[in-house]
């Protein structure tokens, strides 16, 4: 994407030359040293304010995506000792959205939180998460993120099926127990009988 | 014509053998005999000098002081100090102070803040010569912290590093040799000096990933991995990243030096005269092609 000017070039000089810069909207005369960016990343397009492509939720695969203008977010204090800086700053972080109309979540995953995250859930609907850990609001909010992906993360872990080898085992274990069972069940049986008065027939 | 003593020399090379092992000897004197002294002049104190441990035989071990503890037993190795004398130390900044100074106008932010900007602040001594490496920036006061910056320093943890971004600003982590760093500290001063402006070095070998990674804003690091983890730590501390490009500042915020820079604006090998403000700059090609290496 590299633009040439020769005539600009030859009157400067070797070292100035059109670099590209980090952004692209002008261009900007800067000097480039053998170790700038562009030699030791030749490939790359060396763009800071890249957009980010933001990956999709499917299934049971939640990507690790929340979307900040679909969840609300609110300070308020903290509880504790701390003296002026816990009764004046607020870093308690409440972190809540509405799990039926979030459209982030697939309906798999929504299904598994209401069931096994419902005591997070509020009567209206609402998937609660608060933090006061640490003495930062910021730090609290990172500390409500993680909890809310751990929440998801574990709602949408599905055990993976046993493996034919442990289902026999467990089938072989179970019977061998068995069968030991009923053994001493029937050597307890003959000892009560020996017990018992002779039958006098 | 060249002097008598170097054609005697020549004349000698010439007809003499080749040099070898085997045509070799040391000058009288050099090496001296290990054996002990006999006979008429080697005799009465045979080598061994008059009185003390020297003549009785008895010699002291090295750093015996005599009977008490020596020097080399007093003091007690401490692993806390292994690699001392090797590892560098920053000027700590927390981002309350750095908010305060905003305020208080202390510090622009029309500008790029780097260490020649945070220098002249006057607030920090920093002294490349006592293995100082700039300043680092703490995570004390986070929450206050409002502005704006395209921030370059030398260190910067993670949670400082969402700190600026969530507010729309840039941060850069450089490294800076002593040199280059002593430059950069103050300018004026070096410019006096009438040098020309040196390349910066790149970091040493237990630095040079640290400065490569992405998730540390390294500068030496590949910017569209920085823009992804840019993406990542806005994800992970709960905020919307800030677009630059729809920013008025977006030129300011993206001005980045080149890793052989010291100055913004200025290159390595111009020579800043402030007498008579002009930049003298170099045009013999192997002095350019030594100053963009």
């Amino acid at each position: 994407m590299l633009l040439s000017r020769p005539n600009i070039l030859r009157s400067l000089g070797r070292t100035v030359a059109p670099c590209r810069s980090l952004h692209n909207t002008a261009w900007l005369w800067c000097f480039r040293s053998a170790v700038s960016l562009d030699k030791i990343y030749p490939e790359s397009d060396l763009d800071l304010t890249k957009p980010q492509q933001i990956p999709k939720t499917k299934g049971h695969n939640f990507s690790g995506y929340v979307p900040m203008d679909k969840v609300q977010v609110t300070y308020s204090r903290s509880s504790g000792p701390g003296g002026q800086n816990v009764n004046k700053i607020n870093t308690k972080v409440d972190l809540r959205f509405h799990l039926a109309s979030a459209e982030w979540l697939s309906p798999e995953l929504k299904e598994k939180l209401a069931t096994k995250h419902k005591t997070s859930i509020t009567s209206d609907g609402f998937l609660v998460i608060r933090s006061d850990k640490t003495r930062s609001q910021q730090l609290n909010l990172a500390e409500a993120m993680d909890k809310l992906r751990h929440l998801i993360y574990t709602a949408a872990f599905v055990p993976p099926p046993p493996a034919v080898e442990d289902i026999e085992r467990a089938r072989r274990r179970h019977e061998a127990a068995t069968r030991e069972r009923l053994r001493q069940k029937k050597l307890r049986s003959v000892t009560k009988q020996g017990r018992r008065a002779p039958e006098l027939s | 014509m060249a002097s008598q003593g170097t054609e005697k020399a020549l004349a000698l090379l010439r007809r003499l053998p080749r040099v070898s092992l085997g045509n070799l000897k040391p000058n009288p004197g050099a090496v001296k005999s290990a054996r002990r002294g006999r006979g008429i002049y080697g005799g009465k104190t045979h080598g061994a000098g008059s009185k003390g441990s020297g003549q009785r035989q008895n010699f002291m071990r090295l750093g015996f002081e005599t009977g008490n503890t020596p020097f080399y037993l007093r003091f007690p190795y401490q692993n806390y100090y292994k690699g001392h004398h090797m590892r560098l130390s920053y000027a700590p900044l927390c981002m309350g102070k750095l908010q305060r100074m905003i305020d208080t106008s202390r510090l622009r932010t029309d500008v790029p803040v780097d260490i020649t900007q945070l220098s002249a602040t006057q607030l920090f001594s920093i002294n490349p010569m006592e293995k100082m490496g700039g300043i680092m920036l703490k995570d004390e006061g986070i929450d206050h912290f409002q502005a704006t910056l395209n921030l370059e320093v030398q260190w910067a943890t993670e949670a400082v590093i969402a700190s600026v971004e969530r507010n729309g600003g840039t941060i850069t982590v450089a490294y800076y040799d002593p040199i280059s760093l002593q430059a950069a500290l103050n300018p004026m001063a070096f410019f006096k000096r009438g040098v020309a402006i040196p390349r910066r070095m790149l970091p040493p070998q237990n630095l040079i990933d640290y400065y490569s990674d992405p998730k540390n804003r390294g500068y030496l690091a590949d910017p569209t991995e920085v823009a992804r983890e840019r993406f990542v730590l806005a994800q992970k501390y709960g905020y919307e990243l800030p677009d630059i490009r729809s920013s008025p500042n977006q030129e300011m915020l993206l001005e980045r030096k080149d890793p052989r820079q010291i100055f913004y604006g200025l290159q390595p090998g111009w020579v800043v005269n402030l007498e008579d403000k002009v930049i003298l700059k170099p045009t013999d090609p192997e002095l350019l092609e030594h100053y963009a290496s």
